[in-house]
C-alpha cells in the first residue's frame, strides 16, 4: 500500500493543457520535500511521458504512487500502441507528424530520455491495444 | 579561498499601511511565493517575501508600498562614492546625456562618480567567456540563467531550488562596482577602501534590500542602497546647473551599457544562443519550463520580473514605455555594441577578476523541516480537506486560494471554521430544513 497516490486524466491531442500533469506531479514532488535533483529526474520522465499519451498515445491518465523509499509514475493510454518497442527507443527515432514538429515536438528523445534519468523502466504494448508504461525511482540516500 | 554562503536577503521593502488597508484580497492573491495572509481585515506578509513588489502594484488603495532608504545628506571630511544603475539615464527625459547626470552627481559632492553602465559591459563580456567554457563541459548547465535580478535569484531559491546551479556564477555587476569602485577610489586618495560609503542608487527594491542586509560581497555597513525616485530631484537639479559645464568626461560606455536595463540589454550583443523574458508571471513560467528541462538548446536566459526590465522597476519615476524609447534612442547614439576591450577582459577573467565567493543555497520557509514520511502524511491530510472546500479560490478566509487554505489549516495557522464558503452553506441547509 503505498503511501500516497494520486491520479490525472490525460487526454489526446489536448496541447493547450498537455504539461499540466506533470506539473501538478512535480508541485506535489516538491511540497513533499524531495531533492531537487531527484524532483528534476522525475519531471523529466513525467513530460515525456505525458507528452508521448497526448501525442501518440490516446486518452489516458497518470497515475503517482510516492513513499518514502520510492516515487513510482504509471502511464497508460488506450490508443495505437507500439509496434517495436526497441526501435522505438532509439534516440532519434518518431513518428511525430508534420503538426507536432511544427510545434516542435518530435525529436525522438523522449524514450531514451526517460530511460536515462529513471532507475526502472517496464514498458507493455501492444499494436491497438494502447501502452502502459512504468516508471520507477529509487529514493536511498537521494532525498534529505 | 572558503567558499561562503550566498545568504540571499530576506529583507523586504514592502510595508503596509493599516490606515489604508480593507482587507481585500487582491495583494495576497498576486504574491507569487504566497507569503500575505489576510487576518482581521489586514494584510499581513507572514511567509517568504522575495521583495517582487507584486503586492504593491496590484493595491488599489496605495495601502501596500515599496519604501525605499532614504536619501541622507553627505557629511563633512567622509569619503562618499556613487555609482548609478544606468537605468538613472532614462529618467530625466531626452535633454540629458549620461555624461550630465553623472556629472551632476559629481556635483553633489561625490568625490567618485563610477559609470555602472561600463562595468555592464564588463561583465558582458566575461559572461560570453563564461558560456564559452560552459560549451566545453561534457553536461552544459543550459540553459544558464542571468544572475541580474535578485528576485529571480531569490525566486529560484525558493521556488525552484533545483536551477540554482544554472544561475551565472560569476561575480555579479554590483559586487564588482561594490569592490572596485572603492578600491579605485581609495587607490587615488590615499585611504583604506573600508572608510570610503558607497551609494548605490537603483530602480530596484530587491537589490536596496539586499545591500541593506550587507549581504552583498564586498559590501560593508558603510554601504547603501537607494532608490531612484529617492534621490531624482537632486541630480534634475544638479545635472542642470552642469549641463553647460562639458568638458569632463564620466561615461564611458557604448550602447550596451547604456541599453543595460531594458529587457534584452544584457543578451544585446552577446554571442550565444539567448532569450530575454520579462515580467513576473513571464519569468515564473520560463522557470518552469527550464525546470522540465524543455529548453536546454538555449544557452542563455535573461530573466528580469519587472514587466520590460530594470527600467520598469519599482524605484523609477519616469513611465517604463518613455524610458524604453529614450533608451532606444540613446543606444543608438552610442552605437550598439560594447565599448570595453576584449584582451582586456580576458586578462581580468583569467586573473579571477569574476570569480565569487559565494555559494548559492535554497531559501527555506523556516517553519519546521518534516520528514519525507510526515510530508506524505501532511499532503494526503491537505488532499482530504481540498475535497471538502467549495473550490472558488475567493481568499475571503484569509489565504490565498483553497489548496492554500488546506495547508494553513492543516498547518494549524487556519480554522476550517475560516472557510466563508463552507459557513454560508451550513446556514441554506439550515434554512432549508427549518
Ligand atoms: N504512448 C505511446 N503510444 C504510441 N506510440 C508511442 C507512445 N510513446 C511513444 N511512442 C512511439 O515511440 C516513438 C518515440 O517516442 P519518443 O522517444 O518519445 O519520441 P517522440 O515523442 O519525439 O516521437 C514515438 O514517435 C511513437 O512512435
Ligand atoms: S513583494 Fe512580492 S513576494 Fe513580497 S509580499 Fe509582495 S508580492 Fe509577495
Ligand atoms: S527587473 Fe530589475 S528592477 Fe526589477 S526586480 Fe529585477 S533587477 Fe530589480
Ligand atoms: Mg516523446
Amino acid at each position: 500500500m503505498p503511501d500516497l497516490e494520486r491520479r490525472f486524466t490525460i487526454r489526446a491531442n489536448d496541447f493547450v493543457n498537455a504539461g499540466e500533469v506533470s506539473l501538478e506531479i512535480q508541485s506535489i514532488l516538491k511540497h513533499i520535500g524531495f531533492n531537487p535533483a531527484l524532483i528534476r529526474r522525475i519531471s523529466v520522465c513525467a513530460y515525456e511521458s505525458e507528452m508521448n499519451v497526448v501525442m501518440h498515445g490516446g486518452d489516458g491518465e497518470a497515475l503517482l504512487k510516492v513513499s518514502p523509499n520510492s516515487v513510482t509514475l504509471v502511464f497508460t493510454d488506450q490508443g495505437k500502441g507500439i509496434k517495436d518497442i526497441e526501435l522505438a527507443f532509439k534516440p532519434g527515432y518518431s513518428t511525430a507528424n508534420l503538426k507536432h514538429r511544427e510545434m516542435g515536438f518530435g525529436a525522438g528523445m523522449g524514450l531514451p530520455n526517460i530511460k536515462e534519468s529513471a532507475d526502472s523502466i517496464e514498458i507493455h504494448s501492444e499494436e491497438g491495444h494502447g501502452t502502459t508504461l512504468n516508471i520507477g525511482f529509487e529514493l536511498e540516500g537521494d532525498f534529505g | 579561498m572558503a567558499e561562503l554562503t550566498h545568504t540571499l536577503s530576506r529583507g523586504s521593502s514592502v510595508q503596509i499601511d493599516e490606515t489604508l488597508c480593507n482587507g481585500c484580497v487582491l495583494c495576497m492573491k498576486a504574491c507569487p511565493t504566497k507569503a500575505i495572509r489576510v487576518r482581521d481585515g489586514l494584510a499581513r506578509i507572514q511567509g517568504v517575501c522575495v521583495d517582487c513588489l507584486e503586492c504593491v502594484r496590484v493595491c488599489p488603495r496605495g495601502a501596500v508600498k515599496g519604501v525605499t532608504p532614504p536619501y541622507s545628506d553627505l557629511k563633512n571630511g567622509e569619503h562618499y562614492v556613487v555609482s548609478p544603475s544606468s537605468v538613472l539615464y532614462s529618467q530625466f527625459g531626452a535633454g540629458f546625456l549620461p555624461n550630465d547626470i553623472l556629472l551632476g552627481l559629481r556635483a553633489m559632492g561625490y568625490g567618485y562618480v563610477h559609470d555602472q553602465s561600463y562595468t555592464s559591459e564588463i561583465y558582458n563580456f566575461a559572461l560570453e567567456l563564461y558560456i564559452r567554457e560552459e560549451r566545453k563541459k561534457p553536461e552544459p548547465k543550459f540553459p544558464l540563467i542571468s544572475a541580474i535580478c535578485p528576485v529571480v535569484e531569490r525566486l529560484i531559491a525558493y521556488r525552484f531550488p533545483s536551477l540554482l546551479e544554472h544561475i551565472v556564477p560569476l561575480a555579479t555587476p554590483r559586487e564588482i562596482v561594490t569592490r572596485e569602485a572603492k578600491r579605485r577610489f581609495s587607490d587615488k586618495n590615499k585611504c583604506r577602501p573600508e572608510d570610503v560609503s558607497l551609494l548605490h542608487i537603483t530602480p530596484c527594491p530587491a537589490m536596496s534590500s539586499q545591500l541593506m542586509e550587507h549581504s552583498l560581497h564586498d559590501a560593508s555597513n558603510k554601504d547603501r542602497a537607494i532608490g531612484i525616485s529617492a534621490i531624482h530631484e537632486r541630480i534634475r537639479q544638479k545635472a542642470q546647473e552642469q549641463a553647460m559645464e562639458q568638458d569632463r568626461v564620466l561615461h564611458y560606455s557604448g550602447g550596451v551599457g547604456v541599453g543595460w536595463g531594458k529587457s534584452g540589454g544584457e543578451i544585446a550583443a552577446l554571442n550565444a544562443q539567448s532569450l530575454a523574458v520579462s515580467g513576473l508571471h513571464e519569468s515564473i513560467r520560463y522557470l518552469k519550463k527550464v525546470e522540465m528541462g524543455l529548453l536546454e538548446d538555449l544557452e542563455f536566459l535573461e530573466l528580469r520580473v519587472c514587466t520590460e526590465g530594470c527600467i520598469g522597476g519599482p524605484f523609477t519615476v519616469a513611465d517604463r514605455y518613455q524610458a524604453k524609447h529614450l533608451i532606444e534612442r540613446l543606444v543608438r547614439m552610442f552605437g550598439e555594441e560594447r565599448r570595453v576591450k576584449y584582451n582586456y577582459v580576458l586578462k581580468l577573467y583569467n586573473e579571477g577578476w569574476f570569480r565569487s565567493q559565494w555559494k548559492r543555497v535554497p531559501l527555506e520557509s523556516g517553519s519546521p523541516r518534516l520528514s519525507i514520511s510526515e510530508n506524505i502524511e501532511r499532503q494526503n491530510k491537505i488532499e482530504d480537506l481540498i475535497r471538502k472546500l467549495p473550490g472558488i479560490e475567493c481568499g475571503a478566509c484569509g489565504s490565498p486560494d483553497c489548496r492554500t487554505f488546506a495547508e494553513d489549516v492543516v498547518d494549524g495557522i487556519a480554522r476550517l471554521e475560516d472557510c466563508v464558503c463552507r459557513q454560508d452553506r451550513g446556514r441554506r441547509e439550515v434554512a432549508r430544513e427549518c
